[in-house]
């Protein structure tokens, strides 16, 4: 839906002057700090279940195996979207005015 | 995030196992068992396993219909077994009653040998669910490469 609200801010027509406003309220920046954020919370989650089975709490094995791969795959994720961003952005630094 | 439902299920599966694995070693451990506290022999304890009931959220989630009936695994309860214990002919036997005979536990070993190699299969298989959900995470990654 994004892609497509990106693509009628193009538009000559002074008919999409209002959805530029609305989409600056959640830019791009936000989502990225929304994702490190809900990944960093993972991370932690991971380290807490990696303290508990060290301390010998009741919790299993495999509850801190899982959290760890939970912060494994969405670290990766974070890491690809920010090379996207940076790719992106290189190519429009690269653009020849 | 989504990808994470499998994870979810496939740990609770994990956790039923890991609880009946406990039974088992329980049982085995106390198969020649003749007194407890509460009197008589060792009682055979098995797991009844039930589907997790959904967390609010995935309630939601189904009922909007983008989400199938994805649930987990439990444990309801440990039962007993109630069978009547074995009487084995031992008066030499400290727990021997007046007759001579000796109740013990009804318990097989090869059973129990036999459920332990169940649950160790089941738990391998809900860890290769996890594995299978994370190869398919890291093929969607690569998809951006």
């Amino acid at each position: 839906m994004d892609a497509i609200n990106g693509v009628t801010g193009l538009l000559p027509t002074g008919q999409a002057a209002t959805t530029p406003l609305r989409q600056a309220e959640t830019s791009f920046g936000d989502i990225l700090t929304a994702m490190v954020g809900q990944t960093n919370t993972l991370q932690q989650a991971a380290d807490q279940a990696i303290q508990q089975v060290h301390a010998g709490d009741e919790k299993n094995l495999h509850t801190a195996m899982i959290a760890m791969e939970k912060a494994d795959i969405s670290l990766r994720y974070m890491v690809q979207v920010r090379n996207k961003a940076i790719d992106a952005y290189q190519e429009i630094m690269r653009m020849q005015v | 995030m989504d990808i994470f439902t499998t994870f979810d299920i496939a740990a609770s599966g994990l956790n039923a196992q890991r609880t009946r694995l406990n039974t088992i070693s329980a049982n085995l451990a106390n198969a020649e068992t003749t007194s407890t506290p509460e009197g008589g022999p060792y009682k055979k304890k098995s797991v009844v396993f039930q589907t997790e009931a959904l967390p609010f959220k995935q309630h939601l989630q189904a009922s909007l219909g983008n989400q199938g009936q994805t649930q987990g695994v439990k444990v309801a309860r440990i039962v007993e077994d109630t069978s009547a214990p074995q009487r084995i002919y031992d008066p030499a036997h400290p727990d021997a009653k007046e007759d001579g005979y000796v109740e013990m536990p009804n318990i097989s070993v090869f059973k129990e040998m036999v459920d332990m190699m169940s649950a160790t299969r089941s738990y391998e298989a809900n860890t290769t669910t996890i594995k299978s959900a994370k190869r398919m995470a890291m093929k969607a990654l690569d998809i951006g490469r």
